[in-house]
């Protein structure tokens, strides 16, 4: 399994959700897949749970999707017992566990090649919905099964290393221009005005 | 801090408009922790770490709260590299409601916390992170409602450290 073939899959069912992605190769993929005006990109690695936690908080009537790596989940590893506790049942977590450091170039090993198991580390944390999923069967069962479900889902998609975001073109979206669309889209279909963008 | 003081930090941020707070609790202000978690206008949210208090305030800004993340200064160390990347690059206010420990005006310095206040107003200027130290309640209401406001056109965070009165 590759991770553009589960981000097909996904993109193809984005609605109203919000999604919030991770900064590695994917985020060029799904930019590319996906030009839903709920997408908000994060600029740097181990922030989009975060943020995609305080979203679900806020909007809990929302889904929320997190896009994020095995190399960001292992710089932000409190996320998990913070999400074992307060559980939102309207968030998704989709890492794509490839065990390199691909965009370093040399791809050297993350920790999950060898004797780490973050399924087991986010079940451990109290995430009780925590699965490995080893193909893309299986991702568009159970992966993409959880977007019509009622509670906390994290999956670590286990991906073989593909380096097929380098032949597609960079987004020249920036992040400023980027939150703004994101903001303006959730403004728009929640009929309420966010407050810090605020009057000129 | 005495009572009235600490009542009056949280009533100043809830009439400033902040309705949603993460913490991790540190010793000079923790009397707020239970203000805020007992009152219904006010989301309370509990963290492992202050890089996701800052990265989950500010997901729910942008979903449209008024996020406030509560931590001691150190706190700004652990931070430093969610501030930077989701409060200043991405751009999005939140306000930082900080235990000043080991600062000049903090009425329980020692050895321990010295060296830690030392560094936290260089490490929020090198940041570019706008900031105050209030000492005591004078003002205090406006203070903190000037400073959300500040953080809103900024669009980015800004802190307010307390000391002084605020570390009795």
């Amino acid at each position: 399994m590759i991770r553009h073939e589960c981000l097909e899959s996904l993109a193809a069912k984005m609605s109203d959700q919000l999604e919030v992605t991770s900064q590695s190769g994917q985020r060029i993929e799904w930019s590319h897949l996906s030009k839903h005006e709920g997408n908000l990109l994060v600029g740097m690695m181990g922030c989009a749970i975060g943020v995609a936690t305080g979203l679900a908080l806020a909007l809990p009537h929302r889904k929320v999707i997190a896009l994020d790596s095995d190399g960001s989940v292992l710089l932000s590893l409190f996320n998990l017992a913070t999400l074992g506790n307060l559980r939102p049942k309207n968030l998704v977590i989709y890492v794509f566990d490839n065990g390199v450091y691909s965009g370093s170039r040399i791809s050297y090993a993350t920790a999950t090649s060898g004797n780490t198991d973050l399924t087991a580390m986010a079940r451990g944390a109290g995430i009780a919905n925590a699965h490995t999923i080893r193909d893309i069967e299986e991702f568009n069962k159970q992966g993409i099964g959880a977007l019509t479900r009622n509670e906390l889902a994290f999956f670590v998609c286990k991906v073989e290393e593909s380096l097929l975001h380098r032949e597609i073109p960079r987004p020249n979206t920036d992040l400023a221009e980027n939150k703004y669309t994101f903001v303006r889209f959730l403004e728009r279909t929640e009929e309420k005005t966010i407050p810090f963008v605020g009057r000129g | 801090m005495k009572e009235e003081l600490a009542n009056r930090l949280v009533q100043g941020l809830k009439k400033a408009g902040i309705n949603f707070v993460t913490y991790l609790p540190e010793t000079r202000l923790s009397q707020i922790v239970p203000l805020i978690r007992d009152d219904p206008g006010m989301e309370l949210v509990a963290v492992s770490s202050e890089q996701e208090a800052v990265t989950i305030a500010v997901g729910a800004t942008l979903g449209g709260k008024q996020a406030a993340v509560y931590m001691e200064n150190t706190g700004i160390y652990v931070s430093s590299y969610s501030l930077l990347v989701t409060g200043k690059q991405l751009g999005v206010p939140i306000l930082l409601v900080v235990g000043f420990l080991g600062g000049v005006p903090d009425q329980r310095n020692s050895f321990l916390y010295a060296t830690i206040g030392n560094h936290t107003i260089p490490v929020l200027q090198g940041l570019g992170i706008e900031h105050q130290v209030l000492e005591d309640g004078e003002k205090l209401e406006i203070k903190i409602s000037d400073a959300v406001r500040a953080a809103n056109a900024l669009r980015a965070p800004y802190a307010l450290l307390f000391a002084g009165e605020f570390s009795e």
